[in-house]
């Protein structure tokens, strides 16, 4: 019995460094434009794809693409953000709401449209390599996934605390006039947050492909799962978002084994329900750390 | 403003009724049966969307519930549609509360997400115990025609009914507009501190708001499943429909009782078009249209097709 | 070196500035008195480009500045510290000084900024890893105007400091201004607090309605009786 509890609390664990990574994303650019951005989901849909054919296409190892895929998602993020976000800034807060889920149903059926709704997944040589401590079994993909998720989130704490960008990031997201008259450009900054919350998508997308499949409307798993989330973590919080992923993580582990896995999403929407009744402010309150 | 209210609009009613007597043509029924329930679920939407600026995304929901629950009763209890679909959409406003309440005490952005899971949850639900609903399969209903069973051999009932329910819900809208109710969500729609400052209720307005819309969607659900005798689930609770649902809104004018009217005539017969003509071999390419069409509308004519005729009138005579 | 020409500025309808014009010289310190809503806040945040003008021009060093963006304004060594402190609550001491120091025209200097800094303010070093939003009153204004200072300032412009301190924190902090400028920084004052401002300053304007109503050397204006009456309560 408490095997099977050590087993899906690792499982847990460790997917959920990959939600607390998409969170991550989608909470760093809430904190500091105050956008939601519906096609967030889209975002790591696309990054998934992309992971798919260019290991299709030049048999590149998932884990090595990452080079490749996070700067593509960093560049379409900063794209979107300077064409399309930008404007939505300052518009009413349903502009901000219809235009973002306009973007999202764009992407989620143009993948469709091209891609066909098969699923799509990355066969590589050691996709069913499990490693084995006492009784428990460890997927080695999964926990690959996991180290890089957990070491890419340590480097942007360790970007955000210390350079100087991104102290003007941080700066921005607690008070917009001070980083203004700190000399801060506030579009690049705007442009640079986009992108990087879309690169974080990015390397999420491309560690899920080992362990997951691509099809055209994952991306609305994912959302909804980062949105539970950052809910939980609070919006803005990042200490929130890695904490808060990894707990949805056991939970969904949790509730796939002993509730039934598939429910999972019905057991999100309760514990959704439920914080926002309790603690609207999320777990974790909302320091912007 | 006044030049398509009061008695004009009944002209244009009695236009519409006596074009559904005269045409003969199944196609254009349909369409025009496609027209009225788009109004009327975009009337509906409204309420709680564009008068209450609560943004849904998750009204298939409401819808899902109407189909179902009118579909069940129907089939296992011979129960009739038009009680069905109070059942149904009875059932719709307690979902609405389930929702409701735990989101309208915050902020408008959690509410559309709520709006989204709560859809997707729902369809979930209805997969997952496929011993009552039929699962993803979902159930056919057989045709046994009778005004009772709210079925009919041809388009023209059906094309009366729909007209009655884009009547009802455009008056509804309407009185809803004039009354304390519609004061007081647009002032919580403009700011909600503010609102509860002047001792407005928002949360509760939220709330009878929100269960009006899902109580009329609800009944469209039913309609639907009695017009196309089949329902399932990716049908009834998609995203998709959801964000269908509020383009005949967006392009006609948000928060008003005009324009799902006037947007829904502009966008449905394309929807219809594209659908039948596109839909299947082209999978997709429609809804990459209803986003395109959705963003350019946002960001060029956020105000709505009604409101920037009617406001270039407006500065031309005052110009 | 600071030329404001007949500026206008306005909120909407709300005509807040008229016809303004004010000029700091190279080693001044400045003040600009007025009462609530004056206008003061919106002459300061207007010559760091926060907000645009209506009409007139703002002239830096003979150059016209009022249509540069805010980060151009900074990079130029026009440095606002702002009413309210406006530091940042989540980011420390020290983080927060750093911030000061962003501009590509400071950040080499920042090390040594620092230093300067905590040699002026010793209660900032003693506090240097403590949050912003946990200072007290005093300690942000400290904290704000140490930020200002990282940034190397040719003109450091600062609004009502004194607001909301006890007096003797805004003794000691008047006292600092004077030993900044006497290294070298012109200074432009904002302020409610008449006396000890003009006590400090060479010059000064008052602001009321949103024009200039009086301005002359700060001895003068001290003397000034509509002034006493008016603001000192004599």
């Amino acid at each position: 019995m408490w095997i099977i509890v050590g087993q899906s609390l690792i499982s847990g664990l460790l997917m959920g460094g990959i939600y607390a990574l998409v969170s991550i994303g989608l909470t760093l650019i809430f904190g500091v434009m105050n956008v939601v951005n519906f096609a967030h989901g889209e975002f790591l849909m696309l990054a998934m794809y992309l992971t798919f054919w260019v290991f299709h296409y030049f048999q590149i190892d998932p884990y090595v693409s990452l080079l490749i895929v996070a700067p593509a998602l960093f560049l379409i993020g900063a794209v979107t953000q300077k064409y399309l976000i930008q404007h939505l800034i300052r518009a009413e807060h349903y502009t901000q709401i219809f235009a973002t889920v306009g973007l999202s149903t764009i992407m989620a059926n143009a993948a469709l449209f091209f891609w066909k709704a098969d699923y799509r997944m990355v066969k590589t040589s050691y996709v069913s390599s499990t490693l084995t401590f006492n009784d428990l079994v460890v997927s080695y993909p999964r926990l690959i996934s996991f180290l890089v998720a957990i070491g890419i989130t340590v480097l942007l704490f360790l970007f955000l605390k210390h350079t100087y960008l991104g102290r003007a990031i941080r700066a921005t997201s607690q008070d917009i006039t001070g980083a203004k008259l700190m000399g801060v450009n506030i579009n690049r900054v705007y442009i640079f947050t986009f992108g990087l919350g879309s690169a974080c998508v990015g390397v999420a997308g491309a560690l899920l492909m080992p362990i997951y499949y691509a099809f055209p409307t994952v991306g609305l798993h994912f959302v909804l799962t980062a949105f539970v989330v950052v809910v939980l973590g609070g919006m803005g919080n990042i200490t929130g978002a890695l904490f808060g992923g990894l707990l949805i993580g056991v939970v969904e582990a949790f509730s796939g084994f002993f509730i039934s896995p598939e429910l999972k999403e019905a057991v999100y929407f309760v514990i959704f329900v439920l914080v926002l009744l309790v603690k609207p402010s999320g777990l974790f309150g909302l320091t912007k750390g | 403003m006044r030049f398509l209210k009061g008695n004009y609009f009944l002209g244009f009613l009695i236009l519409l009724a006596l074009l559904v007597a005269v045409v003969q043509n199944a196609f254009a029924l349909h369409l025009l049966i496609m027209v009225f329930t788009s109004i009327a679920l975009g009337q509906a939407w409204n309420i709680i969307g564009g008068y209450g600026g609560q943004l849904s995304f998750g009204h298939a929901a409401f819808y899902g519930i109407g189909a179902y629950t009118s579909t069940l009763l129907f089939v296992h209890l011979g129960v009739t549609p038009w009680l069905g679909m109070i059942a149904g959409g009875i059932l719709a406003v307690a979902a609405s509360l389930v929702l409701g309440m735990p989101c309208f005490r915050l902020r408008g952005t959690y509410f559309t997400l709520a709006t989204i899971a709560f859809a997707e949850v729902l369809r979930i639900l209805v997969v997952y115990f496929k011993g009552f609903t039929g699962g993803s399969i979902g159930i056919v209903l057989k045709f046994n025609a009778g005004f009772l069973n709210l079925m009919f051999r041809d388009r023209e009932p059906f094309a009366y009914i729909a007209l009655g329910f884009m009547i009802l819900t455009y008056y509804l809208s309407v009185w809803i507009e004039n009354s304390r109710l519609g004061y007081y969500l647009t002032a919580l729609k403009e700011n909600e501190d503010g609102a509860r400052a002047l001792g407005i209720n928002t949360y509760r307005c939220k709330l009878i708001a929100l269960m009006i819309s899902a109580f009329l969607t609800a009944l469209i659900g039913s309609f639907f499943a009695q017009y196309l005798t089949f329902i399932e689930p990716e049908s009834e609770f998609s995203l998709g429909l959801s964000i269908a649902m509020t383009l005949p809104v967006m392009i006609g004018g948000i928060g008003t009782a005009l324009g799902p009217v006037i947007g829904a005539f502009i966008i449905t017969p394309l929807q219809e078009l594209l659908r039948i003509y596109i839909s299947g071999e082209y999978q997709g390419l429609q809804h990459i249209i209803y986003g395109i069409v959705l963003v350019v509308v946002v960001i060029c004519i956020p105000q709505g097709v009604y409101r920037w005729v009617t406001e270039s009138i407006f500065k031309k005579r005052t110009a | 070196m600071l030329e404001v020409k007949k500026v206008n500025l306005a909120y909407g309808q709300m005509q807040v500035l008229k016809e303004v014009s004010l000029r700091v010289h190279g080693g001044e310190i400045v003040s600009l008195i007025g009462a609530n809503s004056a206008g003061k806040s919106s002459m300061l945040n207007a010559i760091s480009g926060l907000v645009p003008l209506a009409g007139g021009e703002i002239l830096f060093e003979g150059n016209p500045i009022h249509s540069l963006p805010s980060h151009e304004i900074i990079e130029l060594g026009i440095i606002q510290v702002p009413e309210g402190r406006r530091i940042f609550p989540y980011m420390s001491v020290r983080e927060n000084l750093l911030m000061g120091s962003y501009s590509r025209r400071a950040r080499p200097k920042s090390s040594e900024a620092l230093q300067r800094v905590f040699e002026l303010f010793p209660r900032l070093a003693e506090r240097s890893t403590q949050l912003g939003e946990s200072m007290s009153g005093g300690e942000q204004q400290m904290l704000a105007i140490g930020r200002g200072l990282m940034a190397g300032p040719k003109i450091l412009m600062l609004d009502e400091p004194s607001l909301g301190l006890a007096p003797i924190v805004v003794e000691m902090i008047f006292k600092v201004l004077q030993e900044v400028n006497r290294q070298g920084v012109t200074i432009l004052l904002v302020e409610q607090n008449v006396k000890e401002s003009l006590d400090i300053s060479i010059r000064g304007y008052v602001l009321e309605n949103g024009r200039v109503s009086l301005e002359g050397a700060a001895k003068d204006l001290l003397e000034n009786s509509y002034l006493k009456k008016a603001y000192l309560g004599l």
